[in-house]
């Protein structure tokens, strides 16, 4: 195979970086550029959701089967980082949880979640 | 049983954390004496640790019995196992200060052990993804902990806290990743032989290391990403900054060094000087921006939380010099911070109890009113600014030691010029305490617990959080830590030699 | 040489901190305090003083307070050196506490716990400064003395006292890090920072531009406190502080430390050999000779008299600079000589500025006509001083000027020797026309004083009308106006309307306690400029010089 057709699949095949690159940019735009804070935590669940991806992608392996064992055998994908990945979920719902927590509390106590508002309120 | 102890330092904490929950369903008190039960039996532990570690070196643990380096590693050596005993000593300092201060809640003893509980963990865990979610515990815990005053701005400020953290926390495990692709394990020692074979100027072993380091300067609040530090120390109730402030960053940036040192090895920052340069040059920005932002601030605790960002700078630089006496002086000044800086901030709770100030104008003339409480802060400031024979010199001292040994002249300027700009923001602050006239004069209502502590001028945010009254088991705190911050100069030989058996291995 | 395990060293820094509580204590018992701060400041003088005999003998007496492992450690050495700094600095506390008594009680000043608190702890920082056995000792007990007297600089509590602190602390903990940083590269290049007597040996054979390095670096950091232009600045402006405090800590102890401090680098840690091959004494020479001449002039046109005398003060430090700097035997008797000399002398003159403040609150020069009158023994102690500091023989300035002198000639640096000469003419030209004045004119009567009172290079119609209320024209182009140095700004200064009472010969003219201090400390230096030998100082001098191996009595 040549260097260019190397190239081509490589960028063809391995189209799940696309989707981590793309969750991983939305989620850090929505993070940084909206005012609300809603819309803020969602960008971070989103960013949080492209690092999982992430991981999964890592453990997979080209014809490779769950990692249950049964008696098929064969490949297995990587279990590791589905683990890890577990863990991650339940910290991320967590924090997403504290979270939400806040965000009750701030818009119960100014009503209004836009970042601007707030920080005019908050310095009064 | 001596084996089982890192794991216990970390298990009893989170079962201590989930009494205080249940005890609610009976009663609204007792989280207190739940936490300083739990956190007496924290300090025996790590006590227990001392000898052993002093003769043997390191304690390994491997958790549950599974064969390393699949299983997942608890590790205490010199350099932890001073962090661990830091995290218990200032935390019963803490309990104690909060005994009176509040908050009262089981909800907030709770929170307090799942800190106590992420801290120890990251501390000991020698495992790079155990690392990870020890540090969302902490984070968890703390957001928690800052939201928890009564004013509404802490929430505010915690969720700010709460959104660059997790930013922070995510880059690390992003990081996590691409070490763990490279190397296929997550076990720090199997690691950093691993990373050594595939060979150091390998992309994937550079975004991995960017990136965790990256992940950790945020937790350790490193100008330019300190930005969630001043508004979370601020808002947060006076026990819960003194108690952040001296152990959060404190073991992020020793989870920083245990990474450096542990994971990536020396060897990698010589084969790398990006990576060294682009540290240091981290490292010196911040701790001049941060002193001269600590300088602008009117606020003292925030004046405070810039200063941190000053030290850290101090402490970075000294453990990325990555000499053996560098690595003593970071530490040193790691441990002496912590004391100092939670200190100051138990100080400046009480003066604002005691008097309503919370800004530098206000602070003017208030040593008559709390001569004590003035005098330890004081002395803290002047160990901060290295004042010897106080801690704040000693780790500074051994710090520019390895700067002009590895021969890096511009950190030695800006290290010995650290000195001058803490100076700026605490001389103002002593001289206002000690030699102008008061701005404040009526006293604060202290007797209704209401708080109605509205005199400072620039402020009319009043803290309602546990009452205005001030306890001698308070005062006794910060006299406490203000003595510590010079007696500990003594101890320095002492951590030279529980450190003389792991730094070597680590440094060579 | 012999070295004796003693803890009298430790003892005599430990005796003045110890006390610190037990006056902080004393807030509401002034007379037990103050008893308290001469019965410490005694016993001090004593454990001091009690090692002298065999410090001449020989002996040095080493406390060793504790080792950090490769080659650094605290420890306390009470050597010639050492004893000179410490002996002058222990008796003249006593000396000083009386006056303070006086002075503090006469103005009915506030803070006066907090006031004898912070000198009890700067005489325990500077006795550790003065036994200090390394680079890092000093340095330990260098910061605390500056730590210890910014509560005195900032005494007053006014933004001028404030300011003054504020710089004081900026220029001296500026200098405080250079130390820092030549302590590190001496360290670093020798393996060790204790002073070694003639130097240490592994700095003559360093890399030379590190070793320069770390010379510049110290001598920088000591030549803050020690005045040195162009880091002089704080000095004028800390004459805010009360009178016994500019007496004794910018007269003896702070700015001595800095002197004692650049003397200990050229004597103990680099030693005349080495500095010769590096080169670095003739640059601190020409510094010190710069300083010494245009200090000199700057005094001449000063009017507030505390800040003339600071500016005296800076010139006549520069004297001890220089004697160091040109690394010849007579000479470095001569500058060792002129810190206790130098001590006398200006106690001398402060103590009388501060006793005619607190008798006539009169500050400045141009309203002293005729104040011999009012304040005869004061300004008579005064004219012995000056005479003194002039290097009048019989006086203590003289012996140790003259030795100087030698010094230079023999060194062949004319240069040095011109400057010392033309600096004594200049300092009878600032001095003299004070104790003229005083004795022969009166307020009604006397001569222009055009150095002060006219504009730089030019002539001004202007002139004081006699009555001593203030003119407002500034005398140093730009600077503050001098007279606003005054503590109470509600109150004129100057001769009472009726011109000043006659108050005789028998001490009518103001308290004993200042009086006393004030006529000892004026003995002191006559006794130093006839019976120098006698007078101990010479002898450790000698002592000191005598030891270093290669230079020539």
């Amino acid at each position: 195979m040549t260097a260019l057709a190397l190239q081509l699949e490589l960028l063809t095949t391995h189209y799940n970086y696309y989707a981590v690159m793309l969750l991983l940019g939305i989620g850090l735009y929505t993070l940084v550029e909206s005012p609300n804070l809603l819309k803020k935590v969602i960008g971070m669940n989103i960013f949080q959701t492209g690092i999982f991806l992430f991981f999964v992608t890592l453990a997979y392996r080209t014809g490779g089967n769950p990692p249950i064992v049964t008696d098929g055998g064969g490949p297995y994908v990587s279990p590791l980082p589905h683990v890890l990945i577990l863990t991650a979920i339940v910290v991320g719902v967590s924090l997403t949880a504290v979270a939400l927590a806040l965000i009750v509390r701030i818009y119960s106590e100014y009503g209004t979640l836009d970042e601007e508002r707030l920080e005019e309120l908050y310095y009064d | 049983m001596i084996e089982h102890i890192p794991v216990l330092l970390v298990v009893l904490p989170v079962l201590g954390a989930a009494i205080p929950l249940i005890v609610s369903l009976y009663s609204d008190r007792g989280g207190w004496s739940i936490a300083a039960v739990t956190m007496l039996a924290h300090a025996t532990l790590a006590g227990l640790l001392v000898p052993e570690v002093w003769t043997g070196g390191v304690v390994s643990y491997a958790v549950g019995g599974f064969a390393l380096p699949y299983g997942i590693e608890l590790v205490v050596d010199g350099l932890s196992l001073a962090v661990v005993t830091l995290i218990s000593i200032i935390s019963l300092g803490v309990l104690v200060y909060a005994r009176h201060a509040g908050p009262h809640e089981n909800t907030f003893y709770s929170q307090f052990l799942l800190l106590v509980t992420g801290l120890t963990g990251m501390t000991v865990t020698g495992d790079v993804f155990n690392l990870y979610v020890f540090l969302e515990i902490t984070g968890l815990a703390a957001y928690g902990l800052v939201a928890s005053g009564r004013r509404v701005s802490a929430a505010v400020a915690a969720l700010k806290y709460l959104i660059i953290g997790t930013v922070g926390a995510s880059l690390y495990l992003l990081g996590v990743g691409y070490a763990l692709a490279t190397t296929g394990t997550l076990n720090m020692a199997d690691m950093s032989t691993k990373l050594a074979a595939v060979g150091y100027d390998s992309t994937l072993v550079l975004t991995a290391f960017g990136l965790m380091v990256g992940g950790l300067t945020v937790k350790v609040a490193l100008f330019p990403l300190h930005t969630w530090q001043p508004d979370a120390y601020a808002n947060a109730p006076d026990s819960v900054s003194a108690f952040i402030s001296a152990l959060v960053s404190t073991v992020s940036a020793y989870a920083l060094a245990r990474l450096l040192f542990s994971v990536f090895t020396v060897d990698f920052l010589t084969a790398v000087p990006a990576a060294r340069w682009a540290l240091l040059v981290l490292a010196s920005v911040s701790i001049v921006a941060g002193s001269a932002l600590a300088v602008s601030q009117s606020n003292v605790q925030r004046m405070l939380a810039y200063s941190s960002v000053s030290q850290f700078g101090l402490v970075i630089a000294g453990f990325t010099i990555a000499t053996p006496i560098a690595v003593l002086g970071a530490t040193v000044h790691l441990i002496g911070h912590a004391v100092m800086k939670g200190g100051l901030f138990a100080a400046s709770g009480i003066i604002e109890r005691k008097t309503g100030a919370t800004t530098v104008s206000g602070y003017a003339g208030m040593a008559g009113r709390t001569p004590f409480v003035a005098g330890a802060f004081a002395l803290l400031a002047l160990a901060m600014v290295g004042v010897p024979p106080a801690i704040g010199f000693v780790g500074k001292w051994y710090i520019v030691l390895g700067a002009v040994e590895a021969g890096l002249w511009p950190v030695v300027v800006v290290l010995l010029a650290s000195t001058l700009l803490t100076l700026a923001y605490f001389a103002r602050l002593v001289e206002r305490l000690y030699f102008a006239e008061p701005t404040i004069h009526d006293e604060p209502a202290v007797a209704d617990g209401g708080a109605e502590a509205d005199e400072s001028p620039a402020s009319s945010d009043h803290r309602s959080d546990g009452g205005g009254a001030v306890s001698t088991g308070m005062i006794a705190v910060v006299v406490a830590a203000a003595v510590l911050a010079v007696v500990l100069t003594g101890a320095v030989p002492l951590l030279d030699q529980l450190l003389d058996q792991t730094l070597p291995p680590l440094l060579q | 040489m012999t070295d004796v395990v003693s803890l009298r060293p430790l003892a005599a820094v430990l005796v003045s901190a110890v006390a610190i509580p037990v006056i902080l204590s004393l807030k509401s018992r002034p007379n037990v305090r103050e008893a308290v701060t001469l019965i410490v400041a005694g016993t001090k003088f004593g454990l001091v003083a009690s090692m002298v005999p065999g410090v001449l003998s020989g002996t040095v007496y080493v406390t060793s307070l504790g080792e950090f492992g490769n080659g650094l450690s605290l420890a306390l050495r009470a050597d010639a050196l050492g004893i000179l700094f410490g002996l002058l600095a222990s008796l003249l506390w006593i000396v000083t506490s009386f006056y303070s008594i006086g002075y503090m009680r006469g103005l009915d000043e506030h803070a006066q716990t907090r006031y004898f608190a912070s000198f009890a702890a700067s005489l325990a920082s500077a006795i550790g400064v003065a036994f200090g056995a390394n680079l890092l000792t000093v340095f330990v007990f260098y910061e605390l003395l500056t730590v210890s007297t910014y509560p005195l600089v900032t005494h007053d509590e006014t933004d001028r006292a404030r300011a003054a602190g504020r710089k004081y602390l900026t220029y001296t903990f500026g200098g405080g890090v250079a130390v820092l940083g030549g302590t590190v590269l001496v360290y670093l290049l020798a393996g060790t920072t204790a002073f070694t007597p003639g130097g240490i040996e592994a700095l003559a054979t360093a890399d030379p531009a590190l070793a320069r390095a770390a010379f510049a670096l110290l001598a920088a950091g000591f030549g803050v406190k020690a005045a040195l232009m162009p880091a002089h600045s704080w000095l004028p402006d800390a004459m805010v502080a009360p009178t016994p405090v500019s007496g004794l800590l910018h007269a003896v102890a702070v700015v001595k430390s800095g002197v004692f401090g650049i003397a200990r680098v050229v004597l103990d840690v680099f030693g005349p050999e080495t500095m010769d091959q590096l080169g670095v004494a003739l640059p601190l020479a020409a510094v010190a000779a710069f300083t010494l001449l245009t200090a000199s002039v700057i005094a001449l046109r000063k009017d507030n008299l505390k800040r003339r005398l600071a500016y005296s003060t800076i010139s006549q430090l520069s004297y001890i600079v220089l004697g160091l700097a040109l690394l010849e035997g007579p000479a470095l008797i001569g500058g060792l000589l002129h810190i206790p000399a130098h001590a006398f002398m200006k106690l001398t003159l402060f103590f009388c500025a501060g006793a005619i403040h607190v008798e006539t609150h009169t500050d400045d020069i141009s309203d002293m006509a005729g104040i011999g009158t009012r304040m005869p023994l004061t300004m008579a102690a005064f004219g012995v001083a000056a005479a003194g500091m002039a290097g009048i023989p019989l006086v203590a300035g003289f012996v140790s000027k003259w030795y100087i002198i030698i010094g230079a000639l023999e060194g062949g640096s004319l240069v040095f020797a011109g400057a010392l000469l033309v600096s004594g003419v200049l300092n009878i030209a600032y001095f003299w026309p004070i104790v003229y004045q005083a004795y022969f004119e009166s307020p009604d009567d006397h001569d222009e004083k055009p150095l002060i009172e006219a504009a730089i290079g030019g002539r001004s119609a202007a002139r004081a009308d006699g009555s001593g209320v203030s003119s407002d024209y500034h005398t140093d182009g730009g600077e503050v106006p001098d007279h606003d140095d005054t503590e109470n700004h509600d109150h004129h200064g100057g001769p009472p309307a009726g011109g000043w009472a006659a108050s005789g010969w028998r001490g009518g003219e103001s308290t004993w306690f200042m009086l006393g201090p004030i006529l000892t400390a004026a003995t002191l230096s006559l006794l130093l400029g006839i019976v120098p030998r006698s007078a101990v100082f010479l002898r450790i001098v000698e002592t000191v010089v005598g030891a270093l191996p290669e230079v020539m009595l």
